[in-house]
């Protein structure tokens, strides 16, 4: 495996939803997260790359090894250039986006990762980050 | 990429259906469809979706899953989701996923017993 610390894929169809999921999981067992760390990440990647399936049609996720004052962890963007939220408070407000249960959970998936930042403009996307933080 | 493998087996009169550990959303569709053919050519008591292999349960297939738990409802069968792994368990519930009244049970063998019961004795959601 290359031990690059930075990388992309693209998120052009269903399957590159897979691909995406797949990249994480081998970053995240090569940084020795522990299994449910590995799950929660994964599936916040799945979360993030099918919104923007769903949403946006094409984009790309970005991956980054980060060490931050020592601490290791690993950085993922979603980057899309779609429509943007309207409201970024109300789809941060827990229960929203669930009940159509596809996608959209941002809150749900805040809690399985350490930290989320959204920038989005209506009209010319929305960059999604999360990090998950290696506990030593 | 290509498909993966979904079994799905008649054991008397009850569907066993095994996942994947990491299936993809052609994958999880396509299980939707079988099931159903299934249910309609073998006419079974239920069915136990076997999830011990799965790695990643995101809301396609928990939503997958459970409108496939309904339709085999109307049908007249009933659907036990057995094995699910404390990881999975975990993050699902962070996540905020429900199984909207699915049984479950933590084997396959206890999803079989719980379908040779007359009644549900509870529901999990």
């Amino acid at each position: 495996m290359s031990e690059a610390t930075q990388g992309n894929v693209p998120i052009q169809s269903e399957n590159d939803i897979i691909a995406a999921r797949r990249a994480v999981r081998d970053l995240a067992a090569r940084l020795s997260f522990g299994i449910t760390d590995v799950t929660r990440i994964v599936t916040a990647s799945s979360e993030l790359a099918r919104n923007i399936f769903l949403y946006a049609g094409a984009g790309v996720m970005w991956w980054s090894i980060s060490d931050r004052n020592g601490a290791v962890g690993l950085e993922l963007t979603f980057e899309d250039h779609g429509p943007g939220i309207p409201d970024v408070e109300l789809a941060m407000k827990p229960g929203y986006g669930t009940s159509r249960g596809l996608g959209f959970g941002l809150p749900g998936t805040k809690r399985l990762m350490d930290e989320m930042e959204v920038r989005t403009e209506v009209g010319k996307g929305t960059t999604v980050t999360v990090r998950k933080w290696l506990r030593k | 990429m290509t498909n993966q493998i979904i079994s799905v087996v008649r054991v008397r009169d009850t569907l066993m259906v095994t996942l994947p550990a990491d299936p993809d959303d052609v994958t999880v569709a396509t299980l939707q469809e079988e099931v159903l053919r299934a249910m309609e050519r073998y006419r079974p008591r239920g069915l136990v979706l076997d999830i011990s292999g799965v790695e990643t349960l995101d809301s396609f297939f928990v939503r997958t899953v459970t409108e496939t738990s309904h339709m085999v409802g109307l049908m007249g069968g009933r659907t036990v989701i057995a094995g699910m792994r404390p990881s999975v368990a975990i993050t699902a519930t962070q996540l905020g996923l429900t199984l909207h009244g699915t049984l479950t049970a933590l084997t396959v063998d206890r999803a079989l017993d719980l379908l040779n019961h007359p009644r549900p004795r509870r529901r999990l959601s």
